[in-house]
């Protein structure tokens, strides 16, 4: 694809700056629900964008049609679509610069997911299945599986060539309970389709989900009858799996710089980390450590180089509590020179489209709360009034990350050191800084886990992407929690 | 544009292919562009054109769903390959009792009309113009789509629409206010740019030094935009025959019983002209009229011909492209409206909240159909019948089903919405009076 691209970039007039992707997709998903294999499917899609900048104005075309007339057409049409955007512009867009890279990367796998025969990844999951049926009271099993394998071959008039082959997967199951007017449900490894890693098939070996779904199904159950969270303020220790969505949508999303920026005002909204705060705001207790770092091996957010062709990196957000920097993009870290004095960073790699047909945006890669240094079981003992609370089932949060809500499908309360009986629908609601200030006690490497978020939303048209955030259990002081009753 | 004769050829050839004993083809072709501000001036502006043929064989009660972006020869024998090659691996289902067999279809316009990158940058700068005049700060997005979507099977069904839609709508940002304003067409040239930017400077400039309200029950008046984004949840989780079975569904069990006030008859209205028509759903099932809730009492649910065979009941024609694990869906929505116009409904107002829109809307709980969110771009105290003042925004939880029990007025005027973007459906909504509407905390802005 490396002479397409190069064949496809060079039909374009004279612009300012350009460049091309080629991407190709193949997806394999499997879902199965109460025994029966509810979804087999297999999907490709090829396809090219141009993004051209001239007069210092955008414009993007992308096609699914490789013939001459097609490209010259696609061609014709992101030069036409600069020229619109140029007509009505304030002001230039300017790019930080970037050397030319020729290179390639691979996600380094064990196992590829999509040569293990298909009748062994459907026997797992019905296996999976049924072994969550523990009880007549489980409404609904189900389980799920997915591949992904992305080759890019990104091309630019700077001299960059980047050939790249992403590979990702996931599995996981959840079972439900229903009880008059009461609905509960346990997923594992985590909810929403479970764990999502640029790993191979080894990744769904290793969760063992036949071995975790009776613990799963007799969980739910015993949720119908489990007392409901309390009202009132609790010290909260939240599972690494809930910490992680915390993470993603009070400080991934707040400290993308386009948000800050305003870029996405129209759709996703802004952040109320604004530029004066850069380096001076106390986002959070000393002990808050938070990074955008797409190498971690098999985070489901790391890659080698972005969509701008800038090679993947880790940079530090907040350090000891403070607020240190945005995740950028080409020009955005231009954009952000202009108004903060003596900020010289170019872009730190975080510009990702979710396939051909979009231009890329500020996505998070792997955005990660770094370790502490306590056991989970040392932090339950020093815990007098708390709740434990695990597995994401709602989330909510103001169009400036600010206000939150987030409910989890399980929690224990904590009384005296001691974790004790089974809570159901517990939520918890605060104020992003407030809550990243209370945080007193983050849990070390050994419980420390990089989730996968295969579905974060942004942009318009909407683009759904895979980010990634490392965790391990912390606890958060005197918290509101039980906001809702059902 | 395909044109449906090419359509049709490339279907027949697919089924040509096919082995199975039963195959489906859904095929669909798009141009569609997008031009985004922000900032006050365009900073995404972007098009792209696709195709895409999904295929789904049965062999006995084995089914198997491939799918690909060409139309080349060698795509189209990989995509039934891989299909058949998946049923063959697959378990057989007990509940799959067929494909769709040959309806008529009823008929609709095909309005197609193209929007061109010069004819979007015009409109949005308009909006942006207005905006720089009161010193306010544009940002926004004009969709515009042109779209073809077909479906055959083996039992030699055959269903093609053509389509167009622009969608316009802006986030207008002042020192200490936002505004919301929108409007979906069928044609770009049916869109009024001014109109909807005029509409989010009057949020703005009414929204200015907003002040904060304790939460707790409020009697909201909801703009249709925010009745949108709440029934939204409704379509999914609520006449859904899947969930309903399942007992997840708030409804199960109360089919033919009160589930709403008196005054709510909600519809399916998928053949109005006044939104936007779809003769059939995505296995080529013929669309009609469905009343979902009448006088308040749950009269139907929706079903596809896979949920329609497993609890014998009647074919809607719901069913969203294979493989669908969610379940059908109403996708053309429709609340039967009221006599007052929203401003008639804002003076009967003694003390209450006026909602522009919701943000980032959650499910709490399937079974009681309790959602969370946001207020955003325009929440506006009401006193005395007035609109007083702006205020901050509020969060709230609420059960969709209590909501509907508490609707004290429904406007005149319903507004055609997107249900998913321009991609799946769109819904008619009118504006609400909804009583005791569960606010619970606030935010900063």
């Amino acid at each position: 694809m490396k002479k397409v691209a190069q064949e496809i970039l060079g039909k374009l007039p004279k612009v300012d700056y350009a460049d091309i992707r080629i991407v190709e997709k193949e997806s394999q998903n499997i879902a199965t629900k109460d025994g029966v294999v509810e979804a087999l499917e297999s999907s490709t899609s090829l396809g090219y964008g141009i993004r051209v900048l001239n007069n210092g104005a955008w414009g993007f075309a992308a096609s699914h049609d490789f013939s001459k007339q097609g490209v010259e057409k696609t061609a014709k049409r992101a030069v036409e679509i600069a020229a619109a955007s140029a007509k009505y512009k304030y002001e230039d867009v300017s790019l930080a610069s970037q050397k030319p890279i020729r290179t390639t990367y691979k996600t380094p796998i064990k196992e590829d997911p999509f040569a293990v025969p298909l009748e062994e990844k459907i026997e797992l999951l019905l296996a999976a299945d049924k072994a969550q049926r523990v009880d007549p009271q489980i409404a609904i099993s189900q389980t799920s599986f997915s591949a992904h394998r992305e080759k890019k071959t990104f091309a630019a008039t700077n001299g960059s060539l980047i050939e790249q082959e992403i590979i990702w997967t996931g599995a996981g199951i959840e079972a439900s309970s229903v009880s008059n007017n009461d609905f509960q449900n346990r997923s594992y490894p985590n909810s929403f389709g479970g764990q999502f890693a640029t790993r191979g098939y080894e990744m769904v070996r290793e969760l063992d989900l036949v071995g975790n779904a009776p613990r799963i199904g007799e969980e739910t159950v015993q949720l119908l009858t489990a007392p409901l969270c309390p009202s009132g303020e609790y010290d909260i220790i939240l599972d690494s799996n809930q910490l992680a969505l915390q993470i993603h949508e009070s400080c991934g999303h707040a400290t993308e710089l386009d948000r800050v920026l305003g870029y996405e005002a129209s759709y996703a909204g802004t952040s109320f980390l604004t530029p004066e705060k850069l380096g001076k705001f106390k986002y959070g207790s000393k002990g808050v450590n938070l990074t955008a770092d797409a190498t971690i091996p098999g985070g489901l957010g790391t890659f080698g180089y972005d969509d701008e062709g800038v090679p993947a990196q880790k940079t530090y957000l907040v350090k000891n509590g403070l607020f240190v920097d945005y995740m950028t993009s080409r020009e955005t870290a231009t954009h952000l020179r202009k108004i903060v004095p003596g900020y010289k960073k170019a872009s730190n790699s975080t510009m990702r489209a979710t396939g051909w047909q979009y231009i890329p945006l500020i996505r998070m890669t792997n955005v990660n709360l770094e370790s502490g240094d306590w056991k989970l079981d040392d932090l339950i003992q020093d815990t007098k009034r708390g709740i434990l609370m695990s597995t994401n089932r709602s989330w909510s949060i103001d169009d400036r990350r600010l206000n939150f809500q987030f409910g989890t499908e399980i929690g224990w309360e904590i009384k005296n050191g001691k974790k004790g009986r089974m809570l159901k629908n517990p939520t918890y609601q605060g104020m992003t800084p407030k809550f990243w200030n209370s945080c007193d006690a983050i849990c070390s490497q050994d419980e420390w886990i990089v989730w996968g978020t295969p579905n974060c939303g942004k942009g318009q048209p909407s683009q759904i992407m895979y980010t990634g955030h490392g965790a391990s259990p912390a606890r958060f002081r005197k918290i509101k929690t039980g906001v809702v009753k059902w | 544009m395909m044109g449906e004769k090419k359509l049709q050829l490339i279907s027949q050839k697919v089924l040509g292919l096919s082995k199975a004993s039963e195959t489906e083809i859904l095929l669909f072709v798009t141009d569609r562009g997008l031009t985004r501000f922000a900032n006050s001036q365009i900073h995404q502006n972007v098009a792209w054109e696709d195709l895409g043929i999904s295929v789904r064989v049965v062999i006995g009660k084995k089914i198997g769903v491939a799918s690909t972006n060409s139309f080349s020869d060698t795509a189209l024998r990989d995509v039934v390959k891989r299909a058949e090659n998946l049923a063959v691996w697959q378990k057989e289902d007990p509940h799959f009792k067929g494909l769709p067999k040959v309806k008529k279809l009823p008929k609709v316009v095909h309005l197609i009309h193209e929007a061109t990158p010069a004819k979007r940058a015009e409109a949005v700068a308009t909006i942006i113009k207005l905006a720089r005049q009161k010193k306010i700060t544009a940002s926004g997005a004009l969709d515009s789509a042109v779209s073809e979507v077909a479906v055959a099977n083996s039992h030699g069904l055959w269903a093609y629409h053509a389509s167009s839609a622009s969608d316009l709508s802006t986030i207008l940002l002042g020192r200490d206010s936002t505004g919301f304003g929108a409007q979906l067409a069928r044609r770009v040239d049916e869109i009024n740019a001014t109109d909807v930017g005029i509409k989010a400077i009057e949020k703005v400039e009414r929204g200015k030094k907003p002040i904060m309200v304790k939460p707790g029950k409020w009697d909201v008046i909801l703009e249709p935009q925010a009745v949108n984004e709440m029934m939204a949840f409704f379509a999914w989780l609520g006449p859904n025959a899947r969930i309903y079975h399942e007992q997840a569904s708030h409804f199960s069990g109360q089919l033919g019983q009160k589930v709403a006030g008196e005054n709510i008859t909600i519809v399916d209205d998928p053949l109005d002209e006044a939104g936007f028509p779809m003769p059939f759903d995505f296995e080529g099932h013929p669309k009609t009229r469905l009343a979902i809730i009448k006088n308040g009492t749950l009269t139907n649910l929706v079903y596809d011909s896979y949920h329609a065979g497993k609890h014998e009941a009647k074919n809607t024609g719901h069913a969203l492209p294979a493989p669908n694990t969610g379940g059908p869906m109403p996708l053309h929505l429709k609340i039967e409206p009221g006599k007052l116009t929203m401003e008639e409904m804002i003076k009967k107002v003694k003390k209450g909240l006026l909602v522009t829109r919701f943000w980032y809307v959650r499910v709490l709980n399937p079974k009681t159909l309790a959602i969370t969110g946001m207020t955003r771009d325009g929440t506006f105290l009401i006193r005395n019948g007035k609109i007083v003042g702006g205020v901050k925004n509020l969060r709230f939880n609420q059960s969709i089903p209590e909501a509907l029990k508490n609707v004290a007025e429904i406007s005149r005027d319903a507004v055609p919405l997107s249900s998913f973007e321009l991609e799946l459906g769109t819904n008619q909504m009118p504006a609400l009076h909804i009583k005791n509407w569960n606010f619970t905390s606030g935010t900063e802005f």
